[in-house]
């Protein structure tokens, strides 16, 4: 065991740029899913991992630092971070992440995390876009570390060196303690993020600069991270058909009745 | 060594990995005795895949005390078992189920590996896969297996307007968490379980039941479970009748429990119900949540949101009933009704039990 930091704890934010959810849409004269058109936007789930990772700040001192891995464009996300409160932010970005699956991506991930002295790497339940929900198991695993998923409120120790957490577990709740360092993907939902401070604002949007973390900078091989390293390969995509219903707006509450008896001939 | 060389020889590897590799796992999901209905779930999908591929299907079952979990599996169509039995592994912790899952993988090479996509599986499937460096395909929805013996597991991406087809060409083992509810479940052999059962001591006779030793010890576990509190868990996925309720309840269950009562159907919801705490997690429909497929859906005051409706697809008939005419939920029912559920929903109920037919 690590001994207790009284210096308050290193935390780091995992952050991702996403199309917009609401924004994809199906083109309807190719009949194919349109991403590129929809605006670059801060993964929603994440922006409970944003207040929980501030909490913890708030309970024991210490920083936060926001991390990203993607293109330099993903540095947006990264401003929205420093805006709503983090010390600190940096974008992990290297042509040789390009193509990477869970794998190499949580790989990189905890390199920088073990590269910024990270006590408790803070993720969200997943992402609105390929919502693998992989990546923060993949941070732990990758180091070894603790982890905690589907956690809806933190509570940190620091006399004991450890986090406890509640957890959403199938039909009911659980209450975990992890030791330090530990990974903690917050249920999305579950963390009200507070509003980004107009200073703070102004700062992140004409001052700020991210770090940058190259391959090279957290001793990561280009061959372990990448397309080739990546064991998962898309396939294929195809767009969903929307289920055809009938679409009968009824103004009498009554009507209802008919087909609702319907439904009972059908299972005898 | 040349780079060319360094290049062969790790293509070599791969392919031996992908040949050596055989058999179809099937991890049964339990705490303290309760099996997840989803194992039993990927335990028929399994079979389908193991009799393609003409290899074995192989549960495999990590707790305490887990002779009825073994001989259930069985009985449902394993051809073997694998029991990781010991006091590290109840409850669930991520660190130790990883741990020996991993172990087991490792020395002995599956080519396919099921875990149902529960908070639970998806949390320490992660912690499989990255050391065995396995391909992990999320949330699988569709499973199938191509003429070169290759997984492909189809799943649903950017909220559900995308099947994506995941393929895992070099690497072994291939695995998926698959959601709950999306495959149905086969009656376990009675005779076969009457059997299995009638023996007290059927783990230690039956050969087809492995006890396999366990690589992880408690001193060395890095979490700790203070506080299990688990109620009993709902389950939708079977309902002929569902009446789902969500933001627009706005925390008044009354109505709809009544709306139940008369249809003789079970409660549902959305995330945002569940979120709010209004309802238990069990209940809720979309893809965090269920897929159900009953034979009739009522959805009071949801909105329609593309990832709660994943869940409802398959529903025969849905009927909404919301204030906003423009809520997206009316493009996805069949019959809908303009109106506040509060006045809406009273009339329905009291018509319904004035109608002797319904
Ligand atoms: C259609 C499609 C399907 C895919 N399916 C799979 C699959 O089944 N298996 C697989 O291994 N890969 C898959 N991939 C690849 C995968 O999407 C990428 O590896 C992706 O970068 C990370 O996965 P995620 O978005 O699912 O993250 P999640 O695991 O859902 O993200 C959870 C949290 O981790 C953090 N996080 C995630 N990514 C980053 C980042 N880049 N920087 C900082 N923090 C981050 C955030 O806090 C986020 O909320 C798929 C890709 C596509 C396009
Ligand atoms: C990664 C991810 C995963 C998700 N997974 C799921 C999932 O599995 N399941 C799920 O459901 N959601 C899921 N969501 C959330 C989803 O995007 C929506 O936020 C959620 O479904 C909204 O729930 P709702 O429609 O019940 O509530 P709201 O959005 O609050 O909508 C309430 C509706 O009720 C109507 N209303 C209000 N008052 C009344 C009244 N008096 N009478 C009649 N109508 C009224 C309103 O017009 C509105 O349409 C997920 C989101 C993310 C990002």
């Amino acid at each position: 065991m690590t001994s207790p930091n009284a210096e308050g704890w290193t935390v780091v934010v995992g952050v991702k740029q996403v199309p917009d959810s609401d924004e994809v849409r199906i083109d309807p004269d190719t009949g194919r899913l349109d991403r590129a058109n929809a605006p670059a936007v801060l993964n929603g789930p994440d922006r409970d991992a944003l207040e929980a990772a501030l909490s913890i700040r708030d309970a024991v001192g210490g920083t936060v630092t926001a991390i990203t891995m993607g293109p330099p464009t993903a540095t947006a996300v990264l401003e929205e971070a420093v805006a709503m409160g983090c010390d600190d932010a940096a974008l992990v970005t290297d042509r040789a992440f390009a193509g990477s699956d869970t794998w190499p991506t949580s790989y990189a991930l905890a390199m920088a995390a073990k590269h910024l002295n990270a006590d408790v790497v803070v993720c969200g339940e997943e992402t609105t876009d390929s919502s693998t929900g992989q990546v923060p198991p993949g941070i732990a695993a990758h180091n070894g570390w603790a982890q905690l998923t589907y956690v809806e409120d933190v509570e940190p120790l620091p006399e004991e060196n450890r986090l406890a957490a509640r957890r959403d577990v199938e039909g009911g709740h659980e209450r975990v303690a992890a030791d330090l360092p530990v990974v903690v993907a917050v249920a999305y939902g579950e963390f009200d993020a507070r509003p980004a401070g107009l200073h703070r604002k102004i700062f992140a949007e004409n001052d700020f600069e991210p770090d940058q973390l190259t391959a090279e900078d957290l001793s990561i091989d280009p061959g372990d991270v990448g397309m080739d390293a990546s064991p998962t390969q898309v396939g294929g995509m195809d767009t969903v058909e929307p289920v055809e219903r009938k679409n009968e707006i009824l103004e009498d509450v009554a009507d209802l009745l008919e087909p609702i008896a319907a439904t009972a001939e059908v299972d005898g | 060594m040349t780079q060319q060389d360094d290049e062969m020889a790790a293509e070599g590897t791969e392919v031996d990995e992908v040949e050596r590799a055989s058999d179809v796992w099937v991890f049964l999901e339990e705490h303290a005795g309760d099996v997840m209905p989803v194992a039993w779930e990927l335990l028929t999908e399994g079979r389908r895949l193991a009799d393609d591929l003409g290899e074995d299907l192989v549960a495999l079952a990590i707790g305490e005390d887990l002779e009825d979990v073994a001989t259930e599996a069985l009985a449902r169509g394993a051809d073997r078992v694998l029991v990781a039995d010991d006091p590290v592994f109840e409850p669930y912790r991520a660190d130790p189920y990883g741990t020996q899952f991993r172990e087991m993988v490792e020395r002995r090479h599956p080519s396919i590996v099921l875990i149902g996509g529960t908070h639970t599986g998806r949390d320490f499937a992660g912690r499989v896969a990255v050391p065995a460096h396995a391909g992990l395909t999320a949330d699988v929805t569709e499973l199938d297996v191509d003429e070169d013996g290759q997984l492909l597991a189809r799943r649903p991406a950017f909220g559900g307007n995308v099947l994506a087809t995941i393929v895992c060409p070099e690497h072994r083992p291939q695995m998926a968490t698959v959601r709950a509810g999306v495959f149905e479940a086969a009656d376990p052999d009675p005779d076969e379980l009457a059997t299995l059962r009638a023996t007290d001591d059927s783990i230690a006779d039956n050969d087809r039941i492995e006890p396999v030793e366990v690589f992880i010890d408690e001193v060395d576990t890095i979490s700790e479970v203070l506080v299990r509190d688990v109620t009993e868990r709902a389950d939708v996925t079977d309902a002929d009748r569902l009446v789902a309720v969500g933001g627009g309840v706005e925390g008044d269950l009354g109505p709809a429990i009544e709306l139940a009562e008369a249809l003789d159907a079970d409660l549902a919801a959305s995330r945002k119900a569940v979120d709010e705490g209004w309802i238990e997690g069990a209940r809720q429909v979309g893809q965090t949540g269920k897929t159900v497929r009953p034979d009739l859906y009522v959805a009071l005051g949801i909105s329609g949101a593309i990832q709660h409706v994943e869940g409802m697809n398959d529903a025969g008939t849905v009927i909404a009933i919301n204030d906003d005419p423009n809520a997206p939920i009316f493009d996805h029912a069949d019959y809908g009704i303009v109106g506040d559920l509060f006045e809406v929903v009273p009339q329905l109920t009291a018509l319904l039990e004035g109608d002797e037919e319904v």
